[in-house]
């Protein structure tokens, strides 16, 4: 990824958090929630080289950690994305049809996402946070994938319309 | 080629997970500096947060609404009924009329309690993502808020402040695992400890074994010293269930909480209690029995006879 790419990537990220933090965060989802900038994250991530993806999911986990509302400590999502991040281009990506279609790039968020939130509870609890009841955690994380899987569709085109806009001329 | 390119991801790795490494080091440390960098942060979202509130505030309801439409059948003939009555009524008033009546309601809790409070708005909450049950008020330190005041609605206790920026306060709710609070029995005085558990059902550990409880008893708070974080005689909860096991050292209970923290649209943050214990003055009053109609009736006669 060029230099240049970096602040660009960094505010399509900040925007992406402001909408989960303002708007998406006031819906009452009635099970769990709705991790778009999560999501987001994960498509964009999905599309970048190995390197590139570390990056991206580095300063992914840089704004996530910037929410107030965190209980976790700070570093805490940026841990969890950078490492995640090279484990998806590493050992999924691979797997995959270089060309995804949307159908496959809406599970493989959706499925990216629950795995995302499982190892940031894990980790979470290692570096001593509470962890709420078993029940309570597989509500969350059931209802954020369902909402992912439902609502993905919506996000993704515009995650690689910008990921489109954002690569410079060689890169595309 | 692609050793070279595998290398350097495995590099850009190994230091970008360092770097992670040593933020969390520097934040279980306490540095200040990180404590800074989320209230800048929280400084920059709240006029998005209050846009986002006063867009989505009609709505916000909209996917909770659709997956309860099986269970509010029963209600929606009543329903049909009483908006047939509403129709006068603009829309958007509805929304108003809502916080209004919880600002009202949160009011009278703390005149009766002699509190001095300020009262909020509440423009965000928190994310799925942050595993954290907290909420963003619309009201900060201008106003008077700290670190660990207590926050109530109309029906109780709500939670405390965890951190405030200049025009807005991040709220730990009740519900949130990390939270506890002490809390006492109405009318027995026992003592002990509620905790949250993600959802409006709390577990409470009493402080002595021969702790007498029952079912429907209703939790205050205990209050804490200096008032900080938690101000006495606030309505927490009732007990919805006793764990009588053997071999318990402590009784346990499940407790439902007063405040439906799904619902808050508008909350008063205790800046000062005044040193008032509200004893159990601030005890909801039971629901009052619906008075029996009888019918008489008086058989006519047929024509038959």
């Amino acid at each position: 990824m060029s230099l240049s790419r970096i602040p660009l990537v960094a505010g399509l990220l900040i925007i992406a958090f402001v909408i989960q933090e303002a708007f998406i965060n006031r819906i009452n989802f009635f099970l769990g929630g709705f991790a778009f900038y999560l999501a987001f994250s994960i498509a964009w991530i999905l599309k970048e080289d190995r390197s590139t993806a570390v990056l991206v999911g580095f300063i992914s986990g840089l704004i996530a950690d910037l929410s107030p509302t965190l209980e976790a400590p700070f570093g805490l999502w940026m841990l969890v994305m950078t490492g995640f991040a090279f484990v998806l281009t590493t050992y999924v990506r691979g797997s995959l049809d270089p060309n995804l279609s949307p159908l496959t790039l809406s599970v493989v968020t959706a499925a990216a996402s629950a795995v995302a939130l499982i190892l940031f509870l894990i980790f979470g609890a290692i570096l001593g946070q509470d962890v709420a009841p078993l029940n309570a955690v597989i509500r969350e994380i059931s209802g954020n994938t369902f909402w992912s899987f439902l609502l993905s569709p919506l996000v993704i085109p515009f995650a690689l319309k910008m990921h489109n806009l954002s690569l410079t001329a060689r890169e595309r | 080629m692609a050793t070279r390119g595998t290398n350097r991801a495995r590099l850009l790795l190994v230091s970008l997970l360092v770097t992670s490494l040593l933020l969390i080091t520097l934040d279980l440390r306490g540095a200040n500096v990180i404590t800074a960098v989320r209230s800048a942060s929280q400084t920059i979202l709240a006029p998005f947060q209050s846009a986002g509130s006063a867009i989505l505030s009609p709505i916000g309801n909209f996917f909770s609404d659709l997956f309860n439409l099986g269970n509010t059948r029963e209600r929606i003939a009543e329903l049909e009924r009483e908006n047939e009555e509403l129709k006068s009524q603009v829309i958007l008033n509805e929304n108003l009329e809502g916080e209004l009546a919880q600002l009202k309601g949160v009011l009278d809790l703390a005149g009766k309690a002699r509190f001095k409070t300020v009262s909020a708005r509440v423009i965000s909450k928190g994310g799925t993502s942050t595993f954290s049950e907290t909420l963003v008020l619309d009201q900060g330190s201008r106003a008077g808020i700290r670190a660990d005041m207590t926050v109530i609605s109309e029906a109780g206790l709500v939670g405390v402040v965890k951190s405030t920026s200049a025009n807005t306060s991040v709220v730990l709710l009740m519900n949130d695992p990390a939270f506890r609070v002490g809390v006492r029995v109405a009318g027995s005085q026992d003592m002990g400890v509620l905790a949250g558990q993600g959802r409006n059902l709390y577990s409470l550990q009493m402080l002595s074994a021969s702790a007498n409880l029952s079912v429907g008893d209703v939790l205050l708070s205990r209050g804490s010293s200096g008032d900080s974080p938690f101000v006495p005689g606030v309505p927490v909860g009732k007990i919805v269930f006793v764990d009588n096991a053997a071999g318990q050292l402590t009784k346990q209970a499940r407790v439902e909480g007063f405040v439906d923290l799904n619902s808050l649209g508008v909350v008063s943050v205790v800046l000062d209690s005044r040193g008032n214990n509200p004893g159990d003055a601030l005890v909801p009053a039971a629901p009052r029995p619906a008075p029996t109609v009888t019918v008489y009736v008086t058989p006519s006669p047929t024509s038959n006879e």
